[in-house]
């Protein structure tokens, strides 16, 4: 018999311990495979987020598109970057806050996303939505929305919704605009939580009552050739303000406020890991401190000493691996909830996800419980390699 | 004044030691600490100040000080850099040429009440005597807090898998140490103690165990609570506490882990009181 099926068979004949054992290591591997998804989940989603968007380069007043900030002068400035021999198209992207009117209810609080193109003769410009019914809005009273908005609004295509939006102060008592909603939309830099409608930048000043400057949230670009030199040319020809390729925004989201998960996301894998070793470490321990005298049988039946130590060794593995291979179903389901409990945090688009699975990880997550089922054996492992045969027998009799 | 104003300017400093003699006594300003340290600003330091990067109406201010921000969960990793100015200053360098003066608006205006608690109430008459105005108590209008209210039940879900796995594990030590004792338990047993008698005794252990385990567990959380703050405050340069041990989170731990231990071991303990006592005491 080699020393796995002799070490099953050692976990099948206690089968309370060997159960606790294999469920204890599963919910630590879950807890650590979810940790090894957070480490660039987040980043990694942000980058196809951004990449399915469409536009190349954001230009913005900040750093970091979408915190405080606007630029003043977006026609001019779109007109300027739109000239530029590398840039194939330009959106104007304005936000406002808005209510909704509703019949009955309190009344929706949404972002109103307000857009304008600018491009060279033939080049298709993307809204920063994705119209899943019915057709864009194009005309100055017309806009689409999304379905959170629809449902609780009781409208659809073709239905009138009543708004009133705010573009300068946090809220104004505007005069409401009717629009015809033309299409259903999906808006994936969204939040879960957040109701979100589009139309045009015309529409959206109109809304706001000939409040808003000529400012705008952020310029779109889409980029002719290399991202990255369209990028330079852009800040040369209006200086002050800040072009970043995806790879910029996602490079500044590793460095800035998404470190935080990747802290966490290590601090947490350490714990885990020492936390599986430690207590995989002490039931080996017991376990085999338990088994002295009939180690010490078997030594002098024949077993050799690296036979034992083998032993050992297989009982450890049998235990984190089975745990491993249950942690693997066990941490998707925690990563899923886990994300959407993250997902509640102001400002997250929707289709953004912090656990997001990736070969890489995987590999590390069976590296980790392959070093802790290794390093878990060590111990108890030198206990068996060390055991003075016939002290022990002797001991067992007289004990 | 909120960061929000604030950041609406853009803003142009330029340290200029000689000019403080030229200035007739500059408005006063405040600077946030990361600013400070950034541009190498002091106090009495003469820093100019404009609406946009090409110094449009720059005018010159002096550093009356130097101030920690409110730390902002929102902004986590992005280094504050805050100029404090008096409102009338503020709007002085911020009003277009176009604007009569007075003809401003401003964001928000923040009120202290006698009695906190009529903050309601006040909210409400405000409204109903101010159209276009809208009035939140303080505590309604905190949705900076949103971001550290996800991250505790990020950390209270994570909290939660870990009981759970220390409960597992727990369970087959206890299994495994209340297995090493069965010859004892049984002579005990023969000597006439009943079961509950030598129950008792492993509750009593196994609290005594537990509580100490969950004594160490909060003297470890002391210590580690400096080192924990220490580390994320120099990481992302902000006076935000992160790990705070309060009586209550101490207590709540204590409640969940003497209880949790005591009742591994009573229940490991269980099934191996049920024999007799000559069955656990034979070899």
């Amino acid at each position: 018999m080699n020393a796995l099926a002799f070490a099953w068979r050692s976990l099948v004949r206690q089968p309370a311990r060997a159960i606790l054992g294999v469920l204890g290591v599963a919910a630590v591997g879950a807890l650590l495979f979810d940790m090894l998804l957070l480490s660039q989940g987040l980043i990694t989603s942000m980058r196809d987020l951004l990449e399915r968007s469409g536009w190349d380069i954001r230009v913005a007043a900040t750093e970091l598109p979408g915190r405080s900030g606007r630029l003043t002068g977006a026609t001019a400035m779109a007109e300027r970057i739109a000239a530029l021999p590398s840039a194939k198209s330009v959106l104007i992207v304005r936000t406002a806050d808005a209510r909704i009117e509703r019949s009955s209810g309190r009344p929706i609080d949404a972002t109103f996303q307000g857009v304008a193109r600018r491009s060279r003769e033939g080049a298709s410009i993307t809204p920063p939505w994705t119209v899943t019914r019915g057709r864009d809005a194009r005309g100055s009273d017309e806009a689409v929305i999304d379905t959170t908005i629809a449902e609780a609004a009781g409208v659809d295509v073709g239905g009138r919704i009543t708004l009133r939006a705010s573009c300068s102060a946090d809220r104004e008592a505007l005069p409401p605009a009717r629009l015809t909603v033309v299409g259903i939309a999906e808006f994936p830099f969204a939040g879960p939580n957040e109701a979100a409608l589009g139309g045009s930048l015309e529409t959206l000043r109109s809304a706001c009552g000939g409040n808003a400057a000529d400012d705008a949230d952020l310029l779109l670009v889409t980029s002719a050739g290399e991202s990255r030199e369209t990028a330079a040319a852009i800040r040369e020809a209006v200086p002050g303000v800040h072009a970043l390729t995806n790879d910029d925004v996602v490079g500044r989201l590793q460095q800035t406020g998404f470190t935080y998960f990747r802290q966490i996301s290590a601090v947490l894998t350490a714990v885990t890991v020492t936390f599986a070793v430690l207590l995989i470490s002490v039931l080996l321990t017991v376990s085999v401190n338990q088994r002295l005298g009939e180690i010490a049988a078997l030594r002098a039946l024949g077993f050799s000493r690296s036979r034992v130590v083998a032993d050992v060794l297989s009982e450890s593995a049998l235990i984190v691996g089975l745990g491993g291979l249950l942690s693997l179903p066990l941490g998707v389901a925690l990563a899923s909830g886990l994300d959407r409990i993250l997902k509640g945090m102001p400002g997250i688009p929707a289709d953004l996800h912090f656990f997001v699975f990736e070969g890489t990880a995987l590999a590390v997550h069976l590296g980790l419980l392959a070093a802790t089922a290794l390093i878990a054996a060590l111990y108890p492992m030198r206990i068996v390699s060390s055991l003075p045969i016939a002290a022990t027998l002797r001991n067992e009799v007289i004990g | 004044m909120t960061p929000a104003w604030l950041s609406r300017v853009a803003l142009a400093v330029l340290l200029s030691a000689a000019m403080a003699a030229a200035q007739d006594a500059p408005p006063e300003v405040l600077i946030s600490r990361q600013l400070a340290a950034e541009q190498g600003l002091t106090v009495g330091s003469i820093v100019q100040l404009a609406v946009d990067a090409e110094g449009t109406r720059a005018r010159s201010f002096r550093v009356a000080g130097i101030y920690e921000p409110t730390p902002d969960p929102a902004r986590l990793g992005a280094a504050p850099r805050e100029v404090r100015l008096h409102l009338p200053d503020l709007l002085d360098l911020t009003r277009p040429p176009d604007v009569p003066a007075g003809a401003e608006y401003i964001g928000n205006i923040n009120v202290a009440l006698v009695d906190p608690a009529d903050a309601a109430a006040f909210s409400r008459d405000v409204n109903a005597r101010m159209p276009g105005v809208i009035a939140r108590p303080s505590t309604e209008a905190a949705g900076s807090a949103g971001p550290f209210r996800v991250l505790e039940r990020f950390h209270l879900a994570i909290a939660v898998v870990t009981i759970v796995a220390a409960t597992v594990f727990l369970l087959a030590l206890t299994i495994m140490l209340v297995d090493e004792r069965r010859e004892t338990v049984g002579i005990l047993r023969l000597i006439g103690l009943p079961a509950r008698r030598v129950l008792v005794q492993v509750l009593i252990e196994g609290l005594i165990v537990a509580g100490a385990g969950a004594a160490f567990g909060l003297v470890l959380a002391l210590l580690s609570e400096g080192l924990i703050n220490a580390f994320f405050q120099w990481r992302y340069d902000t006076a935000l506490v992160f790990v705070r041990i309060t009586r209550d989170v101490a207590l709540t731990s204590a409640a969940i882990a003497v209880p949790l231990g005591a009742s591994a071991t009573v229940l490991a303990s269980w099934a191996l009181l049920r024999r007799s006592g000559l069955r656990l005491a034979r070899r």
